[in-house]
């Protein structure tokens, strides 16, 4: 690995004669000592083969080893220059993602009723392995609510005009085609519209700890002690579905195009050919149940938050502040070369961060950048930041997703034989419920890069700005 | 013999066996462990059928744990026993269990999907079998 700059290093095109363009990873002396540990540049390098990527395979400071694509990965293609689209560089959870709910609440004010409010989120927001959801959606309205996201809920009281606003692509992305997502993906998500579930996902109460932008923190609403909840979910049993339909059907395909491989998970077809054509209408519908997903979490969270304190959500200001995903692709505009085109930008734990200006950022921020949420760990921190002009140029308008795993589950499981870990965040102020020992276990802390660090990185990058730190108060999981 | 293998952000499940029959087994079983606590509470009084058509011998353990997983997701069941018969094109099983009582069965793992990361089904030297499949948690 070469070093380029403070917080840039390139794997060299010649690393693997296959390589179409460079690897290039964010990361300062301290993370890229473990990322070189990590299988995760090897990923990097491999997906530089793909057919017309663009650029360099860029990976964000966050990167782990992931199946196929790293964790923390961007990786844009041409369809022009038979450019391919690889479910594997979306991942099973399609658009996993992460939204930002404001109150006018500060900590003082939360503080005597927040074991109250966690226990009730814990019991009215579904969570955790096979959890079922309270809203019921049958064929046709699934079909009705992939095509259109969270306006289809708007139609059923479910979502506010303002709560589409501040949505990435406003929670549809154009092409999706409900009728190319299988029976098997519709059973598997039927009942999951609204659930939490398992894993890294949580609902998080949080406080606004360090306000780094104070203009930027103005325009989004932040104020130091104030009460945020932030949701970190994606498109549960249906996207997952999606993905593995999409492999399965791509058994071949990549032989068939003349694509040579370097890992069977990274398959693949011509943006262009049917199957690339069927795998992204299918993809950009459970993009949209992923929206809805969060939507419906933001609404039941709304509602406990309503039931304990006694007034409405509209009276205790719980207003959306953004959604982002980060795991996704999307058609976009971009300079490469000199030449302005339109490349299939896969995010795959990473996360737009448009920069001021751009049409896509919502009026509001317009003059701030798009605001990008970081979760981090459920001991230390999240983060608000805002995208910078340099992430065009440098990382196709993305940064960073997440702290990061540094530990494998397993690892993490052994680490925390004998321990108590809700009692140990009850210490650092934090109420955490989960319907898992293991599930907390794995999801301690220290099983997380300092997210602090990770997001030093890329405000030193120049590829997003600092806004805001987030304390974690209260936790729920699956 | 079946036991889990570190992967940054995922679970691997590792199993070796003599016969690739008892390979089948074994990954199964090892999928339950993984999304239940204990899965010698799940008692095997009720049954499924489950064929499957595939060719490739690791695509066709990577097909059964799918088909698991998909019956685990749609109709929460889950499985303690599994019988099952191969052939040269597919496989033909019977898996027994019951349905997922939260009460009973606490959660473990949320599994998401079986990878192709990795996938690994191959005759040893010693004549055993080995099978490595990589989950996404």
């Amino acid at each position: 690995m070469e070093r380029l700059d403070e917080t840039r290093w390139k794997i060299p095109k010649g690393y693997r004669p296959d390589m179409k363009v460079d690897g290039i990873i964010f990361a300062d002396d301290v993370l890229i000592d473990s990322i070189r540990k990590d299988v995760a540049p090897e990923q990097v390098a491999n997906v530089a083969t793909l057919p017309g990527i663009q650029m360099a395979s860029i990976a964000m400071p966050d990167i782990h080893w992931g199946y196929g694509f790293c964790i923390g990965g961007v990786c844009a293609t041409d369809p022009d220059e038979s450019g391919v689209i690889s479910p594997g560089g979306v991942g099973y959870d399609i658009n996993c993602g992460v939204r930002l709910i404001r109150t006018h609440l500060d900590y003082d004010t939360v503080r005597p009723h927040l074991r109250n409010i966690v226990e009730t989120l814990f019991r009215t927001v579904p969570a955790g392995v096979g959890q079922s959801g309270k809203y019921h959606f049958n064929r046709s309205e699934l079909r009705q609510l992939m095509a259109e996201g969270p306006r289809y809920l708007l139609k059923r009281g479910l979502a506010t005009e303002s709560d589409i606003d501040f949505t990435e692509a406003h929670g549809r992305l154009d092409g999706a085609d409900p009728d190319l997502v299988s029976d098997r993906a519709l059973d598997r998500g039927a009942q999951q519209c609204g659930t939490l579930g398992s894993g890294n996902h949580f609902l998080e109460v949080q406080v606004v700890d360090q306000i780094h932008d104070e203009a930027a923190c103005q325009t989004m609403g932040l104020f130091p002690s104030q009460v945020v909840i932030m949701i970190h979910s994606g498109s549960r049993g249906l996207g997952y579905q999606v993905c593995d339909d999409a492999l399965t059907s791509l058994r071949g395909v990549p032989e068939k195009y003349g694509i040579t491989l370097p890992d069977r998970q990274l398959a693949c077809a011509p943006v262009s050919s049917p199957e690339g054509q069927h795998y992204l209408g299918a993809m950009r519908a459970a993009a949209n149940f992923a929206w809805c997903n969060r939507q419906l979490l933001m609404w039941q969270a709304r509602e406990a938050f309503a039931s304990v304190l006694g007034k409405t959500w509209e009276e205790l200001r719980m207003t959306l502040l953004y959604d982002v995903a980060h795991n996704i692709a999307k058609l976009e505009e971009h300079t490469v070369n000199n030449r302005q085109k339109k490349v299939w930008v896969h995010r795959k734990g990473a996360t737009r961060a448009f920069p001021p200006g751009h049409p896509e950022v919502p009026s509001q921020y317009r003059g701030i950048g798009q605001p990008v949420i970081i979760p981090g760990d459920m001991g230390r921190a999240s983060w608000v930041l805002a995208g910078k002009p340099g992430s065009m140029e440098k990382s196709f308008g993305s940064t960073c997703h997440g702290a990061g795993r540094c530990m494998s589950r397993t690892a993490a499981i052994k680490h925390a034989q004998g321990r108590r870990i809700d009692k140990e965040l009850e210490l650092r102020g934090v109420i955490a419920r989960a319907r898992s020992w293991k599930g907390l276990a794995e999801e301690q802390p220290d099983a997380y890069k300092n997210v602090d660090h990770v997001v030093e990185v890329v405000h030193q990058s120049g590829i997003s700005t600092k806004v805001a730190r987030l304390r974690p108060i209260g936790v729920i999981k699956g | 013999m079946r036991e889990y293998f570190e992967h940054t952000a995922d679970i691997g499940i590792r199993v070796i066996c003599p016969t690739l029959q008892d390979i089948f087994v074994e990954a199964g079983l090892a999928l339950f462990e993984l999304i239940t606590e204990k899965i010698i509470d799940v008692k095997p009084i009720q049954s499924v059928p489950i064929q499957l058509k595939q060719k490739d011998r690791d695509l066709l353990l990577f097909d059964w744990l799918n088909q698991l997983l998909y019956l685990f997701e749609t109709q929460h069941w889950l499985f303690s026993r599994f019988e099952i018969i191969l052939s040269v094109d597919g496989l033909e099983a019977v898996a027994y269990g019951e349905p997922c009582d939260s009460q009973r069965h606490p959660p473990s793992h949320e599994v998401k999907a079986i990878t192709y990361h990795q996938l690994k089904l191959e005759h040893q030297s010693d004549g055993d079998w080995l099978a490595e499949v990589i989950v996404d948690i």
